[in-house]
């Protein structure tokens, strides 16, 4: 039975109208179905919901104007053209015509993106906003092996790895790192970027292994619009520092795949000498390039004092006054979340072994305004250097250790940037097992959610922190008025009496903390034993009473109720009942590995 | 014959050696050769007169060899030397002087190389000869024998012990050994070297201008020069101008060296940008859920699942299943590289994709919101909360009560066929009736001073007289009650054919004699009429019977669908017949229908009229409870789902603002109704108390009255 009969040539209305599924979309655009798919992924048009499916569930429906929207895009012209020039190609290499063939090649049109891009964010902070996904992939790629038979191309993971580390040298120079997260798939950061939380996850540097159950053209094509979109996007962060944006990085450290640090090192460098006038630090920056340069062949020993000299270069220069009165503004432009993160590290100087994980260290430490270096050619400076005060370990093999730093692992630097404070090294020695590392995009305010311990002594050391700075400013401004030539040893002494008095304060607090639970325990355990019964008992019934009175009241309420707020409230409380069996599943394993504990001593 | 055999072969040499001796070496041996076989053939003679081939060769081998060894050795070697050599020139050896029929014709031996091969089966495969013991004939129609196989160990054995025997080939086809001189070997190995085979051969000889020579006085073209060597050629010119003018035109285009388009500054400033494009909503992917302390790489310990739970999972659902197990490893160093991350990065892709997005409003409150705001219950008081008391009596399931105007008695009727009155306050049992059939209905004068109690029964309507009240007032309703066995059957006879009004002695009332089963009484709020309900009669569903006149009327309606029950409007004349999907309004005055109310429900079963007259509620067999306002709309304005089962009753109290349903599942709710007398407010209902500890028999519930 035919239900809506319509005459022929009469127009269709509502959701038949609106919507056609995939194969009609395919017909009227003439493309094959990878073009579309590619299309779609650039021009990031999704199926849509119709309300009524007219064609069946099983049907992908496209909104009939965003068929259009990619009717008139001019990529589909390109590829037309690409898929002739490639026909062409074949003619020549079938004719063994390989210059011709060559030539054609050489000629193939190749699609742009960038309409596409500023189409899709037609601002910056839309880019930003939807830059995670773009991050997570770049980096992912950047971690690939390239292969042939995979279609990985060597120069898409260079171009990765460039702009990954471009995207990481900006984040780090402006101190924009929030959160870090080593987890089992690698390791997540969260930076806030123009009031943007921004988070990637770059995988371990390890091997990854493409598997065959993964269509990498689907990841190419999305990779082919997330390069371009990460190039423009770290070009317009670069401009907003006043740097050049392609940057032109040190060939030998980059040989030695040193490129995060490179860059670094330019992006502070160009930055330090930035001035209103937009041809003048170009120059600068090129002088100062060469400067560089020739100080590298002659010496390497002498970094160190290179980067001093950079850092009072911009003092000597005539429009240094300038600059300072910029700098000053854009410090009160800073938020005081990029402040604490900037001084996390100040007095902290780190040495990375051959054996930590360099580059997310080289990445975190210095965003969190640390100096760090590590075991390796290009480094700036060595292990025997006495001023570090931190060496990050990961063995518990080793040649020379010196009394005067502290031997800690990797997780201690993640942990104390997640905790924005510096914790103490003891739990995290070499050779003992670290406390747990704990996800900092949890919130505990959510109620009834398991708070784990460590969180719980992290969370009394920050709030020991925050009260010992309260009387220290004074001293902190001293500090800061004082020359900047400090001796690096009296950094070290102060940074050392820092932490014994924070170590003092701690274990201060620990103590009263303990004796508070002792006093609690006691008046517990008087309560419930010598305290008469009677009161309890009765309190017990009090509230049985209460609940009786409460629950059959709860129904009530669900009486009046229209059935769809019924539905939804009974679904919620499914929700919530299944987090709460979650945490309660927590809880019991802790119970009982405590138990054990407890057996065991 | 001997002088054409000696003449033959010798003619044949000569003949066929004149071509050659260019390549070969010098002739002499021939010639030797030649005198040899001479020498042999004359020996022969001396020998043997006549003798068969066969016998003659084999003698002229013995002789041959006896011979050769005796008078002239240097010259038979050298001999043998030359045939070699003619063998390699013919590509063929077949020079062996072992081989027994060679021998048969040293004298021609080279010519026989020419000719052909030792085998005569000519060009075909070995294989056919493979199980014969010859190759084919010769020209005298003989077996060419097979020489006999040597047994492999043996010819291993005289390979070792032959110093030559590297330079030993075996040629298959004539089935012979070859031994390979010296210069055949450097032949072989230039050969191997791509060079070519003769060592004096070569390959890049000088030019030799063989048309100059020194004493050459005339030029081999006397022709002068000409001039278009020494002009610019004018094709070439046209040629050219002929590309300058294309490049200027623009026909010709050269291939530009690329230039890689970097990156510019795409988002100059944000303030122009903030139009709309008038596309479709774009609605940004949703982000990635961010991980929690199990995914952590070192995650408390609480949170690493149990063997057992671990084991667990895979009982479970591949659905259910937890996609990530924690993991704890002890240093960084330790963290394996994630095996999934392709998988989850593609995923992601297709998610962005290929998913359509759809805003969801995701409600991020407190459930407890979301119920309404009643006002408390405490404030609602006085309602039952608890069992005050209970009646016990009946031996089945109580289908109705009814209690008096004052408030003083109660009646109940119960399936059992009796009905009780019972005093409320003691819960002492005044009277009991047997009435023999089931109790379906029981009503209350609502006269105070008329203690008329109408029972429904099976197909009978019963009006009994409690016999309470003083005398003057027993008289009065005995009054009532008295009727005409006679005259009362004339009178029912015309107007109501169905209902007979009888005298009941047993019980000293009334008997309504119905043609089908009566299942609800209702009395008029002046107590005079009463209505009946017979669901199952087709023209008289609902009947009014008016008490002081024992007379009976139908209603002057036509009714639609199965009528439930009825009732009477507490101030005005007007009726409701509740049917089994709406409740039609009637005023009895003006006859005709005023409201027709839609409850939506499947099938009511009772009604209840609000004191105030512009509310009722309905309650229904699936467990559904509407109110009506009848100011506000013929639509319910809330229904109320609260029994899993069949309502049986509902009611409404006739002073406070409390109204009540009862159900199958033994449960009674009571809620709050206020009405307010404001037109613009609507009713409150809250709901109270839900009254438990009844049980069920017969699975049916029981009727409530307040």
């Amino acid at each position: 039975m035919v239900k809506h009969y319509r005459p022929p040539g009469k127009k269709k209305e509502g959701n038949a109208a609106k919507f056609v599924i995939r194969s009609q979309a395919l017909k009227q655009l003439q493309i094959s179905l990878p073009l579309f798919r590619k299309l779609c992924i650039l021009k990031g048009v999704t199926p849509r919901e119709p309300k009524k499916k007219f064609k069946g569930t099983h049907q992908t429906y496209y909104h009939v104007k965003d068929i259009a929207f990619l009717h008139h895009e001019p990529l589909v012209e390109i590829h037309r053209a690409i898929r002739v020039h490639e026909r062409k190609i074949k003619k020549a290499e079938a004719k063994k015509n390989h210059e011709r063939a060559n030539r054609l090649r050489e000629k193939t049109p190749k699609p742009k993106i960038d309409r596409i891009i500023r189409q899709r964010y037609p601002r910056f902070v839309d880019a930003l906003g939807e830059l995670d996904d773009c991050l997570t992939m770049v980096h992912l790629f950047a971690a690939l092996p390239a292969s042939e038979s995979k279609k990985i191309e060597v120069e898409c993971v260079h171009k990765c790895r460039r702009l990954a580390h471009e995207w990481q040298a900006f984040i780090s120079r402006t101190h924009k790192l929030r959160k870090t997260f080593v987890s089992v798939k690698g390791i997540y950061y969260q930076a806030e970027v123009e009031g943007q939380m921004i988070t990637w996850l770059t995988p371990h540097s390890l091997q990854q292994v493409v598997s065959d159950d993964v269509d990498i053209v689907t990841m190419l094509n999305f990779l082919q619009l997330y390069e371009p979109l990460l190039s423009f996007v770290n070009f317009r962060l670069y401009h907003s520092i006043n740097l050049k944006y392609p940057p032109i990085l040190d060939p030998r450290l980059e040989a030695l795949a040193a490129d995060l640090y490179a860059l670094s090192r330019y992006v502070s460098t160009k930055n330090g000498s930035s001035v209103v006038n937009s041809e003048a630090p170009q120059v600068e920056s090129e002088q100062l390039e060469t400067k560089q340069k020739e100080l590298e062949t002659g010496n390497e020993t002498s970094e160190l004092r290179l980067a001093q000299l950079q850092h009072q270069l911009p003092s000597n220069e005539p429009g240094a006054l300038m600059h300072l009165v910029e700098e000053v503004t854009g410090e009160h432009e800073e938020d005081q979340d990029t402040k604490e993160c900037k001084t996390l590290f100040k007095n902290v100087k780190f040495f990375l072994s051959r054996e930590v994980p360099r580059e997310s260290l080289l990445f975190v430490i210095p965003a969190f305004g640390g100096i760090v270096s590590w075991e390796g050619e290009g480094a700036p400076f060595g292990e025997s250097d006495q001023s570090i005060t931190h060496q990050i370990v990961d063995r518990e093999a080793q040649g020379h250790r010196f009394l005067s730093r502290d031997y800690v692992q990797p997780q201690w630097v993640f942990d104390c940037v997640n905790a924005r404070i510096i914790l103490p090294t003891d739990n995290y020695l070499v050779g003992r097992i670290p406390p747990p590392h704990l996800s900092p995009f949890i919130n505990y305010d959510e109620e009834g959610a398991y708070v784990p311990d460590y969180a719980k002594t992290i969370k009394h050391l920050q709030a020991a922190a925050r009260k010992e700075v309260l009387p220290l400013p004074g001293v902190g401004n001293e500090d800061l008025e004082d020359p900047q030539n400090l001796v690096v040893e009296g950094i070290i002494g102060r940074a050392e009496a820092n932490e014994a008095a924070e170590r003092k304060k701690k274990m201060m607090i620990l103590e009263q903390q303990y004796h508070n639970d002792l006093k609690k325990e006691l008046k517990g355990v008087t309560y419930t034993t010598a305290g008469s019964k009677e009161t309890s008992g009765a309190v017990q019934t009090g509230e049985s009473a209460t609940n009786v009175e409460e629950n059959p009241d709860d129904d009530m309420g669900k009486l009046m109720m229209s059935r769809k707020k019924r539905k939804l409230l009974e679904a919620m409380q499914i929700s919530n009942k299944r987090k709460q069996a979650q945490v309660d599943l927590i809880k019991h394993r802790k119970k009982k590995i405590d138990e054990a504990k407890s057996q065991r001593s | 014959m001997k002088g054409k055999k000696k003449t033959m072969p010798k003619n044949d040499v000569h003949e066929e050696e004149a071509p050659l001796p260019s390549e070969k070496v010098p002739s002499p041996p021939v010639s030797d050769s030649d005198s040899d076989s001479d020498y042999e053939d004359s020996s022969a003679d001396d020998g043997e007169s006549s003798a068969s081939l066969d016998s003659l060769s084999e003698s002229e081998l013995e002789d041959d060899s006896s011979e050769n060894g005796g008078s002239s050795g240097n010259v038979e070697a050298e001999g043998t030397e030359s045939s070699l050599d003619e063998d390699i020139v013919n590509g063929e050896g077949s020079g062996s002087e072992n081989s027994d029929l060679d021998q048969q014709v040293v004298e021609s031996d080279s010519s026989e190389d020419e000719v052909a091969p030792r085998n005569t089966i000519g060009d075909v495969p070995l294989k056919w000869y493979e199980d014969e013991p010859h190759i084919g004939y010769d020209i005298k129609g003989k077996k060419i024998k097979k020489k006999e196989k040597q047994d492999k160990l043996d010819s291993f054995l005289a390979n070792v012990d032959d110093s030559k025997s590297w330079r030993k080939i075996y040629d298959e086809y004539n089935d012979e050994v070859v031994e390979l001189t010296k210069d055949e070997i450097k032949l072989v190995r230039r050969l191997l070297k791509n060079q070519a085979p003769h060592s004096d051969f070569d390959p890049y000889p000088d030019y030799v201008d063989w048309y100059k020579w020194e004493d050459a006085k005339h030029p081999l073209s006397n022709a002068p020069e000409p001039k278009r060597r020494f002009i610019p050629s004018k094709w070439e010119a046209k040629k050219v101008v002929q590309y300058v003018r294309a490049i200027r035109k623009g026909t010709i285009t050269f291939d530009k060296p690329k230039e890689e388009d970097g990156p510019y500054l795409l988002w100059g400033d944000d303030s122009g940008s903030t139009e709309k494009s008038n596309h479709l909503a774009y609605i940004p992917a949703p982000k990635q859920k961010l991980p929690g302390h199990d995914e952590s790489y070192n995650p408390p310990l609480e949170y690493i699942p149990t063997q057992e739970e671990i084991n667990s999972y895979q009982l479970m659902f591949e659905e259910d299943r937890p996609k990530f197990i924690p993991k704890r490893f002890t240093s960084m160093r330790s963290i394996p590289a994630y095996e999934n991350a392709m998988k989850e990065s593609f995923e992601r892709c297709l998610d962005l994709y290929l998913c359509p997005r759809v805003r969801k409003k995701r409600l991020n409150i407190d459930p407890e919101s979301l119920k309404p705001k009643l006002p408390s219950r405490k404030e609602l008081k006085p309602y039952p909360i608890s069992c005050y008391i209970e009646y016990k009596g009946h031996e089945d399931a109580v289908t109705s009560i009814s209690v008096e105007a004052s408030g003083q008695w109660m009646a109940s009727g119960s399936s059992d066929g009796t009905v009780r009155v019972w005093e409320v306050e003691t819960g002492r049992c005044l009277r009991r009736w047997e009435v023999g059939e089931a109790v379906s209905c029981v009503s209350w004068n609502p006269l105070p001073d008329m203690h008329i109690l109408a029972v429904s029964a099976g197909q009978d309507v019963l009006l009994l007289n409690t016999g309470l009240g003083d005398e003057e007032l027993q008289n009065q309703i005995k009054e009532l009650l008295w009727i005409d066995s006679s005259t009362a059957s004339d009178d029912s006879g015309d107007k109501a054919p169905s209902v007979s009004w009888l005298k009941d002695d047993k019980h000293m009332g009334l008997r309504l004699r119905h043609f089908k089963t009566v299942t609800a009484v209702e009395w008029h709020r002046k107590g005079d009429y009463f209505s009946t309900v017979m669901p199952t009669d087709i023209l008289f569903k609902v009947l009014i019977h008016q008490l002081s006149k024992k007379l009976t009327q139908k209603l002057p309606f036509k009714l639609r669908g199965l009528a439930v029950r009825s009732t009477f409007h507490p101030s005005r004349s007007i009726f409701f017949v509740c049917t089994k999907k709406s409740v039609r309004v009637y005023d009895l005055l003006k006859t005709k229908l005023i409201k027709k109310l839609d409850t939506g429900l499947r099938e009511a079963s009772s009604i209840a009229v609000h004191p105030g007259g512009d509310n009722l509620i309905v309650g229904s067999k699936e467990g559904k409870m509407c109110w009506f306002d009848m100011d506000l709309s013929s639509k319910p304005y809330k229904i109320l789902k609260c029994h899993p089962k069949d309502i049986n009753n509902v009611i409404f109290h006739r002073s406070y603002p409390l109204f009540a349903s009862c159900s199958d599942d033994c449960t009674a709710y009571v809620f709050h109704g206020m009405v307010y007398s404001d037109l613009n407010q609507n009713p409150l209902i809250v709901p109270l108390e839900i009254l438990r500890g009844h049980t069920s028999s017969n699975g049916r519930g029981e009727s409530l009255a307040v």
